[in-house]
């Protein structure tokens, strides 16, 4: 899987050339993942008859650009109106929405946009630097790995609920208990689905994810027009000035831009990790290693540029098995296989001595995508930004259609735009009771694949729990998670001492 | 109830439409048809399906349109197929006979088979078969029953409701070793914990293995004949080696569309079944189904009859297994 530097220049040439086919790409990938609910992979699904009637080349370009746009504009709608794109974007509310609330939102977008760039150029050279290593990585990164790897996500809750311990827990908890609804992850028998068909495949995460922030968002704006508690609008002529002072505080934190970016990197090499596992454990570490780890929640950039490069890291990853083992690393992957194979191309190590263009060219292609994104997103901050100043009479209608549209089209189930509803309400108390809907949606999210890893590692251990303790890798990592829990109780502590 | 009035007026409307209404007959397929599959994107049973309709919807003259709904081993997508679909022959299922009938005999869905779904073309025979890693320390099947006798070995499998589950089930019973199941949700997943060296060995349909060779080695076939020795490495049926009787267990993907469709509109069926079978005749769809990785030994068309037996025989070892195969106890 070598390769020399004149093929990489082809590959950047060849690369460049297909513009046409990139920039339509982006832009497409732009507006669906504005959108929660219409998801990269559907997309590309609509769109198979013509990626299937175009040139390969051209084809996995156009995928890929819209694969990558669609993984960095989730964030948009998180940061202006709390409501992630994609599950991918929902640790990006959590900051991101307070800036917007301090007035910061171009700055916002300024920093989640360098950051899902930068984060995405890096990882994607990195990719193609590393390959054989990242090859052999999504191998040694098993379920027992898994398991831990997400309870760091996990851990998140505990964070989230610092504020009022019991109140975040117990948000937690119930996001878990959501989380078990749907059929075993063993004999596929179902539970708690209440006799509903739609449930059998567990909790559907984008109703859950428009219920708890976008209606629920939608109800509270609509609460404080009547009652008259509406928190003072963010300024209303976004400047170019913002632009540069996002770009002054993304360079501020170039570091973390490229670590979160490589946390993305390697969960997306593991088959199947999700890009919002990706995003939890980034803004986890991310709080974790920071001096002012005080300051996250209240609208501190590096809140926002550790989901953000994370997320688009894992684009880079997840393409990373699909290539090089012929497994499809994520759902979008998977869609793409279809295209290749279609096209009579054998996913696997030798596509990269016998096509090189198509095997080291994917990777190529997603850094040329990125680079074209500098251009064409940074611009974009300021009009978007102008969302803030739309009055609530008019974004509140928006909002609930388009999200419940976007509830029904992931799966297009009636029910679904109901659940919507009905999570709209529970996120709408949560947010009047002070329990966090972040800490609801990591336990609805998490909880699934926490319980697939940990029942097929205690299965593989056959019913012995020290099965969790059996890799060298697994036990780095739980060393890990303990300084991770430990460390932030340890340094309060001593900060209320320093106090005292 | 009341009758309908016969009326003059109603006579001629009616007798006006019959030409319409005996051209729109003629005219099927008016409008595309929507396929449900009931398992996830980007696996085989679509490739396989799009390969096909590849060469089908030259002869019906209309698209097919894909809708997956994978959850539950298939029970979602079939009961939705059911129960929301309309009966009209516009509407079919694609989905893999083995497995999936597996799951309506230990789940008890709500739907019932042959009653409700019928299978009129099968696709394809996807022998099971034990499979391990390259540099797996097992050379031969043997190495691996005799290693499980000595402790419980861990099998990798798509889900436990699977004809590749319960052959190794029955060799375990047959030859007193013992095997642990574990699932991992689609070949894919599978094929890479073997690879990683998670479980000891692996259990799925051989065409997907076929496709990794050089990572991964085929030990043994669920099945009277190996077709595909040549790209297996000559592996061994298992009956061969241990003198068992374990019944062929293989993987079938299939057409399927509502029993109410056929008998409702018995014209459209004959149509659907008549062209899928020329399918099999078309040199592009037997050529993109090699290019989406499936091996060409492995196609063969099956009828409504065929179908309906070999659904009704998988049905029947899924009960003898209940037990191994299901938490229900």
């Amino acid at each position: 899987m070598e390769l020399d530097l004149a093929t990489l220049a082809g590959l950047f040439g060849r690369s460049f050339s297909l513009w046409w086919a990139i920039v339509p790409g982006i832009a497409l990938g732009l507006a669906v993942g504005i959108l929660p609910g219409f998801s990269p992979q559907n997309t590309l699904i609509i769109l198979l008859p013509v990626t299937l009637a175009m040139d390969v080349e051209a084809a996995l370009a156009f995928m890929i650009a819209l694969y990558c746009a669609n993984h960095l504009s989730g964030s948009i709608p998180a940061i202006l109106v709390n409501i992630p794109g994609s599950a991918g974007a929902a640790a990006t509310c959590i900051d991101g929405y307070q800036m917007t609330k301090n007035g910061q939102a171009q700055q916002a977008l300024v920093v989640s946009f360098v950051a899902s760039v930068a984060g995405g150029l890096i990882t994607s050279l990195a990719v193609l630097a590393l390959l054989p290593f990242l090859a052999r990585l999504g191998l040694v990164l098993r379920s027992v790995e898994m398991v831990v790897i997400i309870l760091f996500g996990l851990t998140l809750i505990a964070v989230l609920a610092a504020k009022d311990m019991l109140k975040g827990l117990i948000g937690g908890a119930f996001g878990l208990m959501l989380g078990a609804i749907g059929t075993d992850q063993v004999f596929s028998t179902p539970r708690a689905t209440f006799g509903f068909l739609e449930l059998y495949d567990g909790l559907p995460l984008v109703p859950v994810l428009i219920g708890l922030f976008a209606i629920s968002e939608a109800l509270v704006m609509i609460e404080e027009r009547v009652t008259g508690n509406a928190a003072p609008r963010a300024p209303q002529r976004p400047q170019w000035l913002e632009t540069v002072d996002g770009l002054r505080m993304a360079a501020r934190h170039w570091w973390q831009i490229v670590w979160t970016g490589f946390i993305g990197l390697v969960i997306g090499v593991i088959p199947g990790a999700g890009a919002y596992i990706a995003s939890f454990v980034a803004y986890q570490q991310s709080r974790l290693f920071s001096r002012t780890p005080h300051l996250y929640g209240t609208g501190h950039p590096p809140g926002v540029i550790a989901p953000e490069s994370a997320n688009n890291g894992v684009t880079s990853g997840t393409l990373v098995p699909t290539m090089a083992i012929g497994v499809p690393g994520g759902s979008t992957s998977a869609v793409m296989m279809i295209v290749l194979q279609y096209q009579g191309i054998v996913l696997g190590p030798r596509l990269f001595l016998e096509q090189p263009s198509i095997a080291y060219g994917v990777f190529v292609m997603m850094t040329v995508a990125y680079l074209f994104m500098v251009a064409l997103i940074l611009p974009l901050a300021r009009y978007a930004a102008k969302v803030v100043t739309v009055p609530v009479h008019t974004i509140v209608p928006l909002i609930i259609a388009l999200t419940v549209v976007g509830a029904f089209a992931d799966r297009e189930y009636l029910f679904d735009m109901a659940l919507a509803l009905v999570f709209g309400v529970i996120g709408y108390v949560a947010v009047r009771t002070d329990y966090h809907v972040t800490s609801i949606l990591i336990g609805v999210l998490l909880g699934p694949i926490f319980e697939r890893y940990l029942l097929r590692s205690l299965r593989i251990g056959q019913g012995d729990i020290l099965v969790l303790f059996s890799s060298p890798i697994a036990n780095v990592l739980w060393c890990l998670l303990v300084v991770s829990v430990v460390l932030p109780i340890w340094r309060e502590r001593r900060l209320a001492r320093t106090a005292t | 109830m009341t009758a309908p009035m016969l009326t003059r007026r109603t006579l001629a409307a009616g007798l006006a439409a019959m030409p319409v209404a005996a051209r729109a007959q003629g005219a099927f397929p008016e409008r595309n048809f929507r396929v449900v599959i009931p398992t996830g994107q980007g696996g085989g049973a679509e490739r396989l399906a799009r390969s096909f309709d590849d060469g089908w919807s030259k002869l019906l003259g209309r698209q097919f349109e894909y809708e997956f709904y994978p959850g539950a081993a298939g029970q979602v997508g079939y009961e939705l197929y059911v129960a929301r679909r309309e009966p009209d022959a516009y509407n079919l299922l694609f989905g893999n006979m083995g497995p999936e009938m597996i799951m309506y005999a230990l789940q008890r869905p709500r739907f019932r088979f042959p009653d409700d779904i019928t299978y009129f073309c099968r696709i394809d025979i996807d022998d099971s078969c034990v499979f391990v890693r390259q540099d797996s320390p097992f050379r031969r099947i043997e190495d691996v029953v005799a290693e499980a006798k000595r402790r419980t070995l861990n099998v990798a499998t798509s889900r436990i409701p699977h004809p590749a589950s319960i052959g190794i089930l029955a060799l375990g019973e047959a030859t007193g070793s013992r095997f642990n199941l574990i699932p991992y949700a689609g070949g894919n997943p599978t094929m890479v914990a073997v690879m990683s060296g998670e479980t000891d060995i692996g259990v799925l349909p051989v065409a997907g293995i076929t496709a990794q060779t050089g990572r991964l080695r085929v030990l043994g076939i669920f099945s009277r004949e190996n077709v595909l020795a040549a790209k297996t490495d000559n592996a061994p049926t298992i009956n061969a080696v241990f003198g068992t009787r374990i019944p062929d267990l293989y993987s079938s993907r299939s057409w399927a569309i509502h029993t109410r469709a056929i008998e409702r509109h018995p014209d459209r069926f004959r149509k659907l079944e008549e062209t899928a079978r020329k399918v099999f005749e078309d040199r592009a769809f037997l050529e993109a189904a090699e290019k989406a990785g499936q091996p060409l030994e492995s196609i063969r068309f099956g009828d409504r009859a065929v179908c309906t037996e070999y659904a009704l025989g998988m049905i029947e070892l899924a009960n003898r297994f209940r037990a191994q195969l299901s938490a229900q106890r």
